[in-house]
């Protein structure tokens, strides 16, 4: 039996941002499923016609799709860092704010993953990832990283709620009877037993220090996509950190920006006061610093050396035809909101939250340029003859609908989270203000796990070069003749005898040129060996009196596994009028040491990844998803403990 | 005492000389009759392959029935008859005597076990002469018309380089570079574009998801992708799928040159070789040593990478490309931009 309910004003004011929205966000909500249908329309036609629906070309290969996809992941970070990162330090306000943090993180990756799909030119092989997955593929690792991501954030948004749930549970007559059993079976039968709330303090703890550097290889990877790549703008050191950097800058950006419209629509001033988002605007104004010394940093190199292919690259950025998103990004996406931020005239609530608004249209437009504008500038010039594919990528109404609908989705998803979930924390408020959890200084206590970049970098390193054997060769002694081949006798045409001789020496390839018997003088013999496609001219020489014409026999020219070389020898010119020929096989010529066909090795390019590169991916995955399953058992836990 | 014979061959051997024999080795029963022993030396462009436990390419008869014409260059020829003895192209370059019977046309399927392992024994190469191409892209036409390459899509790319303002600009002849640590292969998440043993990057549009990651990696922007389904039809359509010619293509998959792998294994140069009317295009064998060019002049490998300076083109990205382009000196033909322009050159990037 529950423990009677004793609801505060607090939790019934969060309980009932639970109700039925107004008219007029039933509005939006159907403005946003009709941006969806369209979108869905969009695909579908995408599907019928293929990618060829894009503006995508050979060259722009990878458009907005993309864009959208680094965008989405960017904003996941909000969850860890607000969640997490705050949760560890201790910082109490980040309370209000966690859940609806943690929410744009699943919510984010999840579309992040449906952009990757409607990129695919063959969504129907997708399965294919799994069946013929290859390690040393980086979609690979961002595809593990996004899964493991996405279900430790689902766990991590999961495990605070328990207590609410139960909360919402105990109140369950003022719900319709699906949410009721819905509540009941997601609180797990938490009563708030001391055992219970142990293991959720354990469970949590686990879950708040793994996310951290789950979530910086999410973005590390992401970037890796692009860095591992040998291409001007995207293969640099500096992109990973760049990627991290920027997601903690947007993500923040996204959370104020949910902040600000829950606030308004679910009447929250109570609980996301001025304070919140003064606060929140300071660590976005710490990140968008931090952002803005990566980008300088990320160009300044490149701007300094002009080098040949960054030159063309960085013309098309600066006063090019990238420059509008370029300067638009520097300006209203950076320099606008850190100077907006900084100043403390503006650094109002609204100010904040139009500074917010300002970041995420600046970080959408800095994928696009980290994209785009790379795919524009190849090593090599394009083709004079080639006629396909425009010079500059501008996405069709396809890509637009589609853009459209995925973010229209995010916003819908978000509105149905917060309609079943409440989007500030019933339980951990109480907690905060009236319990001292022991874990704090646990938390504290507890150092973030090594980032698992490093980890990777080290894999990267032992991976190490592909092992071709290198064939080598050994000589084969020389000699072993036989017989040239006869040639027919017409009109008395020169006959040639073809043998190996060995003179002060040397092995020679000798042709002895007779005609009735008689040896012919000064007849040039032309000596070629049968390649594949062709006959290799090895020397000519000029008969002697005795009819003799040699060159050195080739000791250095592959053979077949025997060591024979098929060699002709010709007579083209010369007193000869008739062409003669002769050809035989000799043995000598030089013959690889492995005639049993070259496994394929190990390497990064191979079919097969090299051994330590799998054997980290599976420790780094496999203790990852080791620790979700020691917190499920934490959950079962609970569960019996009721 | 004999002479030191010539031992340096000479840098172009006379044409006449390999076109007489080219001719002799075309047609060897034509001048020559008698012959006790049966006569492995016509090495014929037309192949077959035999079902004798080996597979044989065989020699001197006509392939009967190649299921697209466009990869051989040879007609279709009376079949062979049976208990004839025939000598026939192994795989692996042997002459092997078979009986005529064992000869059968070559089956296209079964050569899809070897798509992935390759020509046994192989490296297959490729030099450029960037001397003596005058950009007229007929490789192009030839590659276009043999793998059914879609219009504004080209497998053989012709640039023109331009290094340096005050420098001339050069034609560029540019297939796949066929790398040997190729970037492209390596993030393939499925593994659908895979490197061989005999030095060949092929895609297997039957495993490919679409990605393009592989084409946001080649640092060459050497592959095309299947954007629209494809507008194919007739011998093109109706051809079995191998991963060695890229059709029946297959819409969202990547494609790319693919170094002709199946040709290359009957003893047949690319189409691209074989229609470069400036003999600018080398292809071969590099554990053979040598490349032969248009015309079947075949040239010491690495005597011509020495001798005519070779490079590869961007070296310093470390790909290890398997196609070497000489440099230009003494130039053939006028430079892009200069002198008359025949046909439908275009004029700088």
């Amino acid at each position: 039996m529950p423990p009677d309910p004793v609801i505060d004003s607090r939790e019934e004011e969060l309980m009932a941002t639970l109700g039925p929205l107004r008219r007029s966000s039933l509005w939006v909500l159907l403005a946003l499923l009709a941006i969806v249908g369209w979108g869905v329309y969009a695909y579908v036609y995408q599907l019928i016609h293929g990618l060829a629906a894009t503006a995508m070309t050979d060259y722009f290969s990878w458009g907005i799709y993309i864009v959208n996809f680094v965008f989405f992941i960017g904003i996941s970070m909000a969850g860890s860092v607000i969640s997490a990162v705050l949760r560890l330090t201790g910082a109490e306000w980040r309370r209000p704010i966690t859940r609806m943090a943690e929410g744009i993180t699943v919510l984010a990756l999840m579309m992040g993953g449906v952009m990757l799909l409607v990129d695919m030119g063959r969504p129907d092989r997708f399965l294919y990832l799994v069946r013929y997955g290859r390690a040393p593929s980086p979609i690979l690792w961002d595809l593990l990283c996004l899964l493991t991501y996405l279900g430790g954030s689902i766990l991590y948004l999961y495990l605070p709620m328990i207590p609410d749930l139960a909360i919402l549970r105990d109140n369950g007559h003022r719900f319709a009877r699906w949410r009721q059993r819905l509540y009941t079976v997601l609180a797990m039968g938490w009563r708030g037993a001391p055992a219970q709330k142990r293991r959720l303090h354990r469970a949590t703890l686990a879950m708040t220090i793994l996310i951290i550097p789950v979530a910086v290889s999410i973005h590390t990877v992401t970037a890796w996509l692009f860095g591992l790549t040998l291409r001007t703008g995207w293969h640099s050191t500096i992109i990973g950190p760049d990627f991290v950097v920027g997601a903690l800058y947007s993500g923040i950006a996204a959370v104020i920006t949910a902040m600000a419209v829950f606030t308004k629509v679910l009447r929250l001033e109570r609980f996301l006061t001025a304070d919140h988002f003064r606060k929140m605007g300071l660590l976005l104004l710490a990140a968008g610093v931090t952002y803005l010394y990566f980008v300088v940093n990320e160009y300044i190199g490149a701007a300094y050396l002009v080098r040949t292919h960054e030159r063309k690259l960085l013309e098309a950025l600066f006063m090019g035809p990238y420059m509008i998103p370029f300067w638009s990004m520097a300006m209203v996406g950076l320099v606008l909101p850190i100077v907006m931020l900084a100043l403390p005239w503006t650094r109002t609530r609204s100010g904040i939250v139009i500074a917010s608004i300002l970041v995420n249209l600046g970080m959408w437009l800095k994928r696009y340029i980290v994209v785009v504008p790379t795919l524009s500038s190849p090593f090599l010039p394009r083709p004079p003859m080639d006629s396909g594919g425009a010079l500059v990528y501008f996405p069709t109404w396809v890509e637009w609908s589609i853009s459209a609908a995925a973010f229209a989705a995010f916003v819908l998803l978000y509105i149905l989270f917060s309609k079943v979930f409440p989007v500030v924390s019933l339980w951990e408020r109480e907690e905060g203000e009236t319990l001292r959890p022991p874990a704090r200084a646990a938390a504290v206590r507890a150092a973030p796990l090594p980032a698992s970049a490093a980890v990777w970098m080290l894999i990267l390193a032992l991976a190490g070069g592909p092992g071709l054997a290198a064939p080598s060769f050994a000589g084969a002694a020389a000699s072993a003749d036989s017989p040239a081949g006869e040639e027919g006798v017409a009109v008395s045409p020169p006959h040639i005898v073809l043998e190996t001789t060995v003179e002060e020496g040397q092995t020679l390839l000798l042709a002895t040129v007779t005609r009735d018997k008689r040896p012919v003088e000064s007849a040039r013999v032309s000596f070629l060996v049968k390649r594949t496609f062709g006959l290799l001219k090895l020397g000519e020489d000029t008969t002697l009196n005795d009819g003799t014409a040699a060159v050195p026999f080739p000791l250095d020219l592959p053979a077949d596994k025997q060591g024979r070389l098929h060699i002709v020898a010709a007579i083209m010119s010369g007193p000869a009028t008739t062409v003669a020929r002769a050809e035989a096989d000799f043995s000598g010529g030089h013959i690889a040491v492995s005639s049993t066909p070259e496994p394929v090795p190990r390497a990064l390019w191979a079919q097969h990844a090299p051994i330590p590169l799998v054997v980290g991916l599976f420790v780094i995955v496999g203790g990852v998803w080791g620790t979700y399953g020691f917190v499920i058992y934490q959950l079962a836990c609970i569960r019996k403990e009721r | 005492m004999r002479r030191a014979a010539q031992n340096e061959p000479q840098e172009r051997v006379d044409e006449a000389v390999y076109e007489e024999l080219a001719a002799l080795m075309r047609n060897p029963t034509g001048s020559q009759a008698g012959d006790e022993t049966p006569n492995c030396s016509g090495i014929s462009r037309r192949v077959f392959l035999a079902k004798s436990g080996l597979i044989l390419g065989a020699v001197a008869t006509g392939a009967a029935s190649l299921p697209a014409d466009e990869k051989g260059t040879s007609k279709a020829a009376p079949p062979s008859e049976p208990n004839q003895h025939q000598c026939a192209l192994a795989p692996d370059g042997k002459l092997v005597e078979t009986d005529g019977s064992k000869i059968v046309a070559p089956d296209r399927v079964a050569s899809q076990a070897n798509a992935r392992q390759g020509a046994p024994g192989r490296k297959w190469v490729m030099a450029v002469d960037l001397s003596a191409c005058d950009g007229c892209g007929h490789c192009i036409q030839a590659c276009s018309k043999m793998h059914g390459v879609p219009p504004n899509r080209q497998w053989i790319k012709v640039l023109v380089m331009k290094d340096a303002e005050l420098t001339a600009p050069y034609y560029f002849p540019q297939p796949c570079f066929q790398c040997d640590n190729p970037p492209c292969t390596k993030v393939c998440p499925v593994d659908a574009t895979y490197k061989r043993n005999d030095g060949v990057v092929l895609i297997d549009n039957d495993r490919c998801i679409g990605c393009r990651y592989c084409m946001a990696a080649c640092p060459y922007g050497a592959r095309s992708f299947n954007w629209g389904p494809p507008k194919e039809a007739g011998k093109m359509a109706a051809a079995p799928y191998s991963p060695e010619w890229g059709y029946p293509r297959r819409v969202g998959t990547v494609e790319k040159c693919d170094f002709c792998p199946d040709m290359a294994a009957r003893g047949v140069l690319p189409a691209c070789v074989e229609a470069c009317p400036m003999k600018a295009l080398y292809y071969g064998d590099q554990k053979e040593d040598a490349v032969t060019r248009n015309g079947g002049d075949t040239f010491k490998l690495s005597k011509l990478l020495r001798d005519r300076a070779a490079y590869r083109h961007l070296e310093e990205l470390g790909t290890e490309p398997r196609v070497y382009y000489l440099p230009v000196v003494n130039r053939a033909h006028p430079a892009p931009g200069e002198g008359a322009q025949p046909g439908q050159k275009g004029s700088g990037s």
